[in-house]
């Protein structure tokens, strides 16, 4: 059998093909829908947005009740995990004689510092990285190399240079938050648009108005996407270093607990950990709004 | 390349305000200049045409001082401006921010709120940039421009990507301004009709070359209907390589024309003439 005779006869341009579209005869009238138009979609709308916050918080109180009730009924032993209940007693209880409040200001406090250290270093290195060649050779190979080393695995040579003190847990913080910051804030500026270089060489900017008026604005968004990453990175570093040598902290809590079987005390400090996200997803957000308003859609 | 200011220069004549010899350019082995020789007087607005591709835009940079790249002598003044096809606005900056960028000196704001007004954007002030319509946003970008006080203004296929109806407006706008600021204008276009309507001479850019220079002699206001028109444009069509009654380039084939756009009522603005 040959080619032609499997394809059948060429198709000649502008031939019908009546297999392909067999009801696309010219006497047969389209059939008219309606498309969602504002008031025609807007009953279904507001009916969506107006469930959506209660569906959410069921989903929330179905996970916990059913949790409630497989701890009741012993499918769980409150050694693995503790019945919600427990856990918000434990909770109180916790708070109520400030063993709570003393380990979450402690966290809280190397949290901020490593992040007072490591964000404006993480920053400079790439606006001096961005800006010159000179610094790009010397600090953007160093930084993409070190990246890939975890940093967890640098806690030990942090203990050995530092010791068990705060510098150390804070100085891993600082380092882990730096990454995420320098490779956002990087990029951000390496994309900047060129025409926007010749337009500063255009309108005569100087190299610092160049800085003020173009770099900084252009790098911002990289800047606090980067910022957002920093936050979850700071918290998860933190737990770690708490957890190796520390005797306050969160993850000081985590560790003692574990020792005396408490798991209502470690589900306590993980919620804590669940709602700092949250809040410094807001903070985030709410330096977003400020700062990017000139973006549509803010 | 040397550009070199106007004051520099003694022996140019004092109502030059431009002076290009001699102007190459290559890019690779492709030559896109071959020896451009250019004179533009103090106030005159000069259009350049060409096809797309033909060095049209390289000359306006080597006079921005922005095509480092050329050999040749080029004269300008020190005060110079460009306009380009896109506004170029910075998004994070307002538009006044945008208008006086660069500009030093206390009066800097209230010199750009002047020009504001003058294109009819005062109200527009603190809008961010990509909340404004793309006709809006040249005017901001002609602002910003003006500004700057320039002797000589280099406009960059301004109008290019703008509609049909805004454009009308925008040449009214350029006109008006113009008469007032009188700078001398290089302005780059493919738009044939474009170029007579507004400028007072017309440069055609052929293989590196200029091969036509032609001055606009047409009396009264610049109607598409005037056989004098007509007749320049079929010239300078051919000159560009395209036959006017064979390829459809003239009045309602193709393009949206209006038989005579200058006379097209304008709410905003009025052309002193």
């Amino acid at each position: 059998m040959t080619l032609s005779e499997v394809l059948g006869p060429p198709v000649q341009r502008g031939q019908v093909i009546a297999d392909l579209a067999p009801d696309r005869s010219p006497s047969a009238a389209p059939r008219l829908i309606q498309l969602p138009t504002a008031e025609v979609d807007a009953p279904r709308r507001r009916l969506q947005s107006l469930r959506a916050g209660p569906q959410r918080l069921l989903g929330v109180a179905l996970l916990i009740t059913v949790w409630e009730i497989a701890s009741l009924a012993g499918w769980i032993r409150p050694q693995d995990l503790a019945a919600p209940t427990s856990v918000v007693s434990m909770g109180a209880h916790l708070l109520a004689n400030g063993t709570l409040e003393t380990a979450l200001w402690a966290s809280l406090q190397r949290v901020f510092w490593g992040l007072a250290v490591g964000v404006p270093l993480g920053a400079v290195l790439a606006v001096v990285a961005g800006l010159s060649r000179t610094g790009e050779n010397l600090i953007d190979g160093n930084v993409q190399m070190l990246r890939f080393v975890p940093i967890i695995g640098l806690s030990s040579l942090f203990v050995l240079w530092l010791g068990v003190g705060e510098t150390a847990k804070i100085s891993m913080v600082a380092m882990g938050v730096m990454f995420p910051i320098y490779i956002n804030t990087y990029a951000a500026i390496r994309s900047i648009d060129p025409r926007y270089e010749e337009l500063a060489d255009v309108v005569g900017l100087g190299r610092w108005g160049r800085v003020r008026r173009i770099v900084l604005p252009a790098a911002l968004p990289g800047f606090l996407v980067g910022l957002r990453m920093a936050m979850a990175v700071a918290w998860l570093l933190l737990v770690f270093a708490e957890q190796i040598n520390a005797s306050s902290g969160l993850g000081y809590l985590i560790v003692q607990a574990q020792t005396y079987f408490q798991s209502n005390v470690i589900v306590v400090c993980l919620a804590c950990y669940a709602i700092l996200g949250l809040l410094t997803d807001v903070l985030v957000r709410t330096l977003e709004r400020l700062f990017l308003r000139w973006q549509p859609g803010r | 390349m040397t550009v070199t200011s106007v004051s520099a220069a003694a022996t140019i004549a004092t109502d030059q305000a431009v002076l290009v010899r001699g102007l190459r350019r290559s890019f690779g082995s492709r030559e896109v200049l071959r020896g451009i020789d250019l004179e533009i007087r103090r106030e005159e607005f000069v259009a350049l045409l060409g096809r797309s591709g033909s060095g049209k835009s390289t000359i306006l940079r080597a006079l921005a001082g922005l095509d480092k790249g050329a050999t040749g002598e080029v004269f300008v003044p020190r005060q110079r401006s460009v306009v380009y096809q896109d506004p170029r606005l910075l998004p994070w900056a307002r538009v006044l921010s945008n208008v006086v960028l660069g500009l030093e000196g206390e009066d800097a704001t209230s010199r750009g709120r002047l020009a504001l007004d003058e294109v009819g954007l005062r109200a527009h002030e603190d809008d961010w940039p990509k909340t404004l319509s793309g006709g809006e946003a040249q005017r901001v970008s002609i602002a910003r421009a003006l500004v700057r006080e320039p002797d000589l203004l280099l406009l960059d296929e301004p109008f290019g990507a703008l509609d049909a109806l805004t454009r009308i407006r925008m040449h009214k706008l350029v006109v008006r301004l113009h008469k007032r600021h009188h700078p001398a204008v290089l302005f780059v276009t493919h738009d044939v009709d474009e170029a007579i309507l507004l400028a007072d001479r017309v440069l055609v850019l052929t293989d590196g070359r200029l091969s036509l220079d032609l001055p606009v002699q047409i009396d009264g206001p610049r109607l598409r209907s005037d056989p004098a028109f007509a007749e320049l444009r079929a010239r300078l069509l051919a000159e560009l390589g395209v036959d006017e009654l064979s390829e459809g380039a003239g009045p309602g084939r193709g393009h949206l024309h209006f038989a005579n756009p200058i006379d097209v009522p304008d709410s905003e603005q009025e052309i002193v003439t």
